[in-house]
């Protein structure tokens, strides 16, 4: 049988539908594209059915709460904007003041996230690896470097039905659990609104909740 | 909660908006196969040094020096965290209150905001949509797009030229003259010796070391400075220092260094020091000259045949004029050098063959165009002008001035102004009364008070009024004095646009912000060797450019575009069209001279080499025949009185060299009671002025507790109960910074050091990240622009006077705040 087969369960599907939506709200800025479908029913039921785990229901409350004030405000463009503004802030610009998106500026030595590593280094290396392993690549839109964490989230997505539940259990800690803490503390102490940091908060969770779930069944 | 339920329950809900949106795709093989592959070395060339590169992965992995530079600084170790940087601007930005509000935003805000990314054309959009709204309320005279810097090397994609061309195609603008480095000197000297002479070819090296008894250096640190370079640096001059070197130790040439500090080229060379107080060089060279009159030392037939005025300038040395005479016992009151020292230097300077060298520092300090004139009168009264190994230059620590030329020609550039017959979109040359360019010095005078007249070098000059900057490979608030200034200054702009490749303060007070691509991320074409034209050098593409960063050709050929003026704009060339059409140029007016290879041939070897020139002296041929070959003065002889700069009648640039006192002086002089300190700022020794600071790995083989250096004197280090090491907080009332002592007997009491170049990182009151924007707020990396005073030299030259700056310093014992200058902007809550 082969291994696509195999590992398309719904349950892997499930999991994978929810590193997509976790990765592309780290990749680019809310729109209003993005806005209307998030806000649609079919994201709703998909955000209920994810509140239903009480340990992510805190931040999925608050992430709706910012998307439905975004959409109903007087004025959406200019609400958009100011989200666009705090992305900015967190993700693309510098690095003491914000909250870098790579893996690279949190996996060493230290407790806190370095300040003098420099873009495209070793764990961008590591990511392309992997990639060109599975026959994947990075989108020339998104000219990012690999240790992204929309990268890292779209990879365990596509591996969460493509192989077995160890391999993405190791990859997962390895790679993903091993900063994601770091992230996420320095994110909630930069960022100036709610939204990302309530976004990283739903993904720790999530992440957590996952490593949990998959090492149970093994 | 069963985990099994709960994940077939989210793929109940069908929900599949964002699978489209991944950021992967599947790898295809095909789109990879062209990428060349990461084991070549490939050849390219910086202002540090002309080097090769091997990449891994696509990623610049080592960096090694160019075959042909046997003197390589290990600056181009810091050229990977250039690249690779954080701080990298990636991709167009904009301040938020701008994009809603535009040219009516909240300026206050600027240097302490929040940005959004856009896409290019909307970046572009807005910039052209800008200038529009300039063009149209205020004119030509509304915009400034002429203030431009040091850009990176390469002669097709030098950012100066797109962004002006581009410009100048919308429109007509406020231009600058002269530069930051040599303001005063480059408007003084066509009026004593005929032309800049601070960006001339000088007399080569081999001559001088042939024929030199005596090196004087001026306020000059060629070690340090040659460095760096113009085009791709191959670092020749350095062979002969090391000649230099050795002839010194063998007490054939004797070198003496007039500077209050011991220089990085002094301590190479083993060579001596005299010791003169801060801005007071044209004192002692008077008190020489006076020793020289009184004694008969000086060369009559030289004054005679090749001078003008010496007989209006005697009577001032001799104090007949203005009732001082210029003894060396004036004199030394004044330098600090004793009587006995100066008299010893005229017989020294006069005896044997002399060649004065005279560094810039100098000149940039108020009267800067004293010392220059008062030099070349020293130097005509020795009588070596035009002689090998005698009389003076203004260059020999730059850009391999003194290498022999190859007598080649260089490859040309990418075109700054339209070509012939082309029009911009808005052809008004209108500038309301206004004057369409300024001394490069001055534009935050302008933007401060326009409408008002100054004088500058003859001419009456009457301020813009500027309300739109344009800034591209050019970091202003680097090189600019006096950061509290320029902050008032820039909240009146309506609209700042800077391009460049990383979070620069420049960037930081902008409005748009478009990411340019570095040097190593397009190909392109140099010189190397500058003026000694040693060889075309190719600059080949390391990697692609990173994240949505373009090279300036892409970035203004897009802007053409907008403005529908792409084909007038490339000329229908693409940036490959471009270097094959220099390079094959460049071979044209060789030919016969000099055997070029064809273009491939070339591209493929990475560079063509002229080989060696043949030694030449300068102002040779005016020694010879003054009357077939003069000098471009208004007399064709060395003007050691000008009637035309004594016809301006200024206050501050009489008509012979003078001394003048200074509104700021050290060492007893005017403010020296309240703040004792005079403040250095002299080029960096591991920097391109601003470029590279930001380099982090780099930065930390020289900072100190992340700071940059300030160098200091044991004594008044110790008299502050400050060691190395500590950080010091640095003030005046223009402004305060943080920096790092490094205490060094290199230095004398009263003087301080801070290296140009130095990020300014405003902080807020007590560190805080916020608050920068504020007047006053607290530099926490160490620019000393923070401190310095924006003034012109003189009503002549009206350039920068960095050096006259007095500070003092004391042991920082607040909180130590992050240092703000490397990380893009830092939002403010609102």
């Amino acid at each position: 049988m082969n291994d696509k087969i195999l590992y398309n369960t719904p349950m892997n599907q499930g999991r994978s539908m929810v590193y997509k939506l976790l990765s592309s709200l780290f990749a680019k800025e809310l729109d209003q594209q993005l806005l209307q479908e998030l806000t649609a029913s079919q994201a709703q039921a998909f955000f209920a059915q994810l509140a239903s785990d009480p340990l992510l229901s805190q931040d999925i409350e608050t992430i709706n709460s910012e998307l439905n004030s975004t959409l109903t405000s007087v004025n959406t463009d200019h609400a958009l904007l100011e989200l666009a503004a705090d992305y900015c802030g967190l993700f693309l610009v510098g690095t003491k003041h914000s909250a870098s998106p790579y893996a690279s500026f949190y996996l060493n030595d230290n407790a806190v996230a370095k300040d003098d590593v420099l873009l495209f280094g070793e764990q961008h290396q590591q990511m392309q690896t992997y990639l060109k392993q599975n026959q994947l690549t990075v989108q020339s839109e998104f000219p990012e470097p690999s240790d992204h964490i929309a990268v890292i989230l779209a990879y365990v997505a596509h591996q969460a039905c493509a192989c077995d539940d160890s391999a993405q259990l190791s990859f997962i800690r390895q790679y993903l659990h091993a900063w994601l803490p770091r992230f996420v503390d320095r994110l909630t102490s930069v960022d100036t609104g709610q939204f990302y940091s309530a976004i990283a908060h739903l993904t720790l969770a999530w992440v957590e909740s996952d490593c949990e779930g998959l090492k149970g069944a093994q | 909660m069963n985990r099994r339920h709960f994940l077939k329950g989210l793929v109940a809900t069908s929900y599949v908006g964002l699978s489209s949106t991944s950021v992967l795709a599947p790898f295809n093989a095909l789109a990879a196969a062209g990428t060349k592959a990461n084991d070549d070395w490939l050849t390219t060339g910086s202002h540090f040094g002309a080097f090769k590169m091997k990449r891994k992965n696509g990623v610049i992995d080592q960096v090694i020096p160019f075959e042909l530079d046997k003197y390589p600084t290990d600056m181009i170790n810091g050229v990977k965290g250039l690249v690779y940087n954080p701080s990298r601007v990636r991709y167009p930005m904009v301040r938020l209150d701008f994009l809603l509000k535009g040219h009516k935003s909240d300026t206050s805000q600027r240097g302490d905001f929040r940005f959004v990314r856009v896409t290019w054309d909307k970046a572009l959009t807005l910039f052209k949509d800008s200038l529009d709204e300039v063009q149209t309320q205020y004119g030509p005279s509304g915009l400034h797009a002429g203030q431009t810097g040091w850009r990176a090397t390469g002669q097709l994609h030098s950012s100066t030229s797109h962004m002006q061309r581009a410009v100048g195609m919308h429109g007509n603008f406020v231009k600058k003259i002269g530069d930051y480095s040599t303001g005063a000197g480059q408007t003084i000297l066509p009026y004593i010796l005929g032309s800049t002479e601070v960006y001339a070819q000088g007399t080569s090296w081999p001559l001088i070391l042939e024929q030199s008894k005596t090196i004087i250096l001026w306020s000059n640190d060629p070690y340090k400075n040659l460095q760096v370079g113009w085009n791709a640096e191959t670092h020749e001059s350095f062979a002969y220092l090391a000649e230099l070197k050795e002839k010194v130790k063998q007490g054939k040439i004797r070198v003496i260094s007039i500077d209050p500090v011991v220089t990085k080229t002094q301590k190479y060379l083993g060579c001596e020091q005299l010791y003169v107080n801060p801005q007071t060089d044209v004192a002692l060279m008077l008190g020489i000259a006076h020793e020289m009159i009184t004694s008969k030392l000086h060369d009559e037939k030289f004054i005679e045949g090749y001078s003008l005025g010496f007989d209006r300038f005697v009577p001032y040395i001799l104090g007949e004029s203005d009732s001082v005479a210029k003894t060396p016992e004036w004199a030394s009151k004044i330098t600090g050098v004793s009587p006995e020292i100066i008299r010893d230097l005229a017989k020294v300077m006069t005896k044997g063959r002399t060649q004065i060298m005279m560094g810039w520092c100098i000149q940039r300090q108020q009267h800067g165009e004293q010392p220059y004139w008062m030099a070349a009168v020293l130097a005509t009264m020795i009588g070596q002008i035009g002689l090998p190994g005698g009389g003076i230059s203004y260059g020999h620590h730059y850009s391999s001035i003194g290498v022999p030329s190859s007598g080649a020609a260089a490859p040309g550039a990418f075109p700054r102004n339209l070509d012939e017959g082309q029009k911009p979109l808005f052809d008004s040359n209108d500038f309301k009364g206004a004057s369409s360019t300024i001394p490069i010095a001055r534009w935050i005078d302008a933007i401060l008070e326009p409408g008002k007249t100054i004088d500058a070098n003859g001419a009456k000059v009457t301020y813009p009024d500027i309300k739109m900057m344009v800034f591209s490979g050019n970091n202003p608030w680097s090189h600019h004095q006096d950061r509290n200034k320029m902050k008032q200054a820039f909240q009146k702009l309506e609209c700042v646009v800077t391009v460049d490749i990383n979070w620069t303060a420049t960037c930081r007070f902008s409005d748009i912000v478009l990411p340019a691509c570095t040097t190593f991320e397009r190909n392109d074409i140099d010189v190397y060797g500058s003026y000694a034209n040693r060889g075309v050098l190719a600059m080949q593409k390391m990697v692609e450019p990173l994240f949505d960063s373009l090279s300036d050709f892409d970035i203004f050929t897009r802007f053409a575009k907008i403005m529908g003026k792409e084909t007038e704009y490339t000329r229908g060339m693409s940036e490959f069209d471009w270097i094959k059409k220099l390079y094959n140029d460049c071979k044209a007016d060789n030919a016969g001279k000099f055997d070029m290879p064809n273009f491939d041939t070339f591209w493929k070897q990475g560079y063509v080499h002229f080989g060696e020139g043949q030694p030449w002296t300068r102002h040779a041929d005016f020694r010879d025949d003054p009357e077939m070959n003069p000098l471009g003065t208004p007399s064709g002889l060395i003007e050691i009185f000008s009637r035309k700069i004594a016809q301006f009648n200024y206050d501050d640039c009489p008509g012979h060299p003078t001394w003048i006192e200074k509104s700021e002086r050290s060492h007893g002089g005017p403010g020296s009671d309240k703040y004792p300190m005079w403040m250095q700022s002299c080029h960096p020794d591991k920097r391109l002025h601003s470029q590279m600071c930001e380099s982090q790995q780099y930065r930390e083989t020289y900072t100190v507790q992340g700071r940059e250096p300030v160098y200091l004197n044991p004594t008044d280090a110790k008299q502050r109960g400050i060691k190395d090491g500590d950080v010091v907080r640095v003030f005046n009332d223009r402004g305060q910074l943080l920096a790092g002592a490094v205490v060094s007997d290199s230095f004398p009491t009263g003087v301080i050091r801070i290296h140009e170049g130095a990020w300014y990182g405003p902080v807020g009151k007590d560190g805080a990240k916020q608050g920068g924007s504020e007047i006053g707020a607290l530099c926490s990396y160490g620019d000393p622009n923070t401190l310095t005073q924006d003034i012109g030299t003189s009503k002549l030259a009206q350039a920068c006077s960095a050096y006259t700056c007095l500070v003092d310093f004391e042991k920082y014992q607040g909180k130590l705040p992050d240092v703000s200058s490397f990380n893009g902007p830092i939002e403010t809550q609102l």
